[in-house]
């Protein structure tokens, strides 16, 4: 089994340029920056800019809040980022596996897009949900893959009607809305790569219900410097964060023994016990 | 200037009144106003999901000994950077600089440091760049 000749090599983890970790927490890019790469202005239509406004405030709001010194609280663990922002302003990284019939992208978040080029169409309507990656199907020009998605929905929100909300990293803390789509949202991406260094995904968003024209976004990947396997974030794990009346506080360490160091693969077996006088 | 928040915050438009947080932790529980320098030695590096933690024994006042929990980000982004299992180890004599939590809890966020090696991966070399 092998992946056709034809199919481009696109091997290797990669990650959102201006999204390289620090050992802080933080990125090695400011939004503005990075909203500036993205070609961020969406073509809101009045009402949804009036609703972007408003959570933008709300969020602004929060961010002062905790630069004077307070904890605003409401906090709600989520560790989804659904499409499209896993390709947007995401600190993940991904590995991205063509073949013929199917392409996936695998986050380190343990999120996968499929995205299908067996020549099927969408998913029929009776048979089809919404989900926060959506439904995808595509095709090759070249080395170049188009993709066509429809049937996203938030993986926050309690119902599909209520749209996505398309964010980006504030400073310290704080999420930038950039947009809201509606349900109806349909996505088109020419995913590629544009040097052995570097991928690059244009991706176009159509939505008649929320955007005057359709929205045009460009994103670039490139290279995970340090580390070349696939490692996942978890929410799971050892929770030292637990949220207490919606304010995450600092638990102390498990009570058990310290972190054992990894043990080595065919270890020497102990001696044997000496036999029973 | 870079960004300083680890994973997400998302707000998102089912949650427009509550302008909820989302994300494995939040900043707001550190003092990002204040840097704490900590001498100590690691007692445990707790390189687990969902955060990484230093575990660090600091003497105080008077002799006795305090254990304070340093708060990193994931394994999966400290590896991005360079760090692993490790890169600290019981004993090590470290300096680090940390954003104290804001109540009385000895804790904070990891913001640089020193160890038996030098600087820290990712820290301030003494010429004033990042490595």
């Amino acid at each position: 089994m092998g992946a056709s000749a034809e199919m481009p090599d696109w091997s290797g983890q990669w990650e959102n340029v201006g999204a390289t970790p620090d050992a802080t927490g933080g990125f090695n890019q400011s939004l503005d920056e990075v909203l500036k790469t993205m070609q961020w202005g969406p073509p809101n239509k009045p009402e949804v800019q009036a609703r972007v406004d408003k959570m933008v405030a709300s969020e602004r709001k929060r961010l002062a809040a905790i630069n004077r010194g307070e904890d605003p609280g409401g906090a709600v663990r989520a560790c989804t980022f659904g499409f499209p922002l896993v390709m947007l302003d995401s600190p993940l990284m991904f590995e991205a596996l063509p073949t013929p019939k199917e392409t996936t992208l695998i986050f380190s978040s343990r999120e996968i897009r499929h995205v299908y080029t067996d020549g099927r169409p969408h998913t029929p309507k009776d048979d089809l949900w919404a989900t926060p990656w959506g439904d995808s199907i595509g095709h090759w020009e070249g080395q170049t893959l188009v993709i066509d998605t429809i049937a996203v929905k938030s993986p926050f929100a309690s119902s599909e009607s209520e749209g996505v909300a398309v964010m980006a990293f504030g400073d310290v803390e704080g999420a930038q809305t950039i947009t809201i789509l509606s349900p109806q949202a349909h996505f088109i991406e020419r995913f590629r790569m544009i040097d052995k260094d570097h991928l690059e995904d244009q991706m176009t968003v159509i939505d008649p219900t929320n955007f005057t024209a359709p929205w045009h976004l460009s994103r670039t990947y490139q290279r995970v410097a340090h580390i070349h396997r696939m490692v996942y974030e978890d929410c799971e794990g050892e929770e030292r964060n637990p949220i207490v009346n919606g304010h995450f506080t600092l638990a102390p360490p498990p009570s058990s023994a310290t972190s054992q160091p990894a043990t080595a693969p065919n270890s020497a077996p102990s001696a044997p016990s000496p036999a029973p006088q | 200037m870079s960004r300083a928040l680890s994973y997400t915050l998302i707000a998102i438009a089912a949650m427009l009144m509550a302008t909820s947080a989302f994300a494995h932790h939040s900043f707001a529980m550190f003092d990002q106003s204040k840097s704490v320098s900590l001498q100590g030695t690691v007692k445990d590096f707790r390189w687990t999901n969902p955060h990484v933690f230093i575990q660090l024994l600091v003497k105080a006042e008077g002799g006795s000994e305090e254990e304070w929990s340093i708060e990193m980000t994931s394994p999966e982004h400290l590896a991005r950077v360079g760090w692993r299992p490790g890169t600290l180890k019981p004993g090590d004599q470290v300096t680090l600089i940390i954003h104290p939590m804001r109540d009385e809890t000895k804790g904070g966020q990891y913001v640089s440091g020193t160890g038996p090696g030098g600087p820290l991966i990712g820290s301030p070399t003494p010429s004033g760049e990042g490595k």
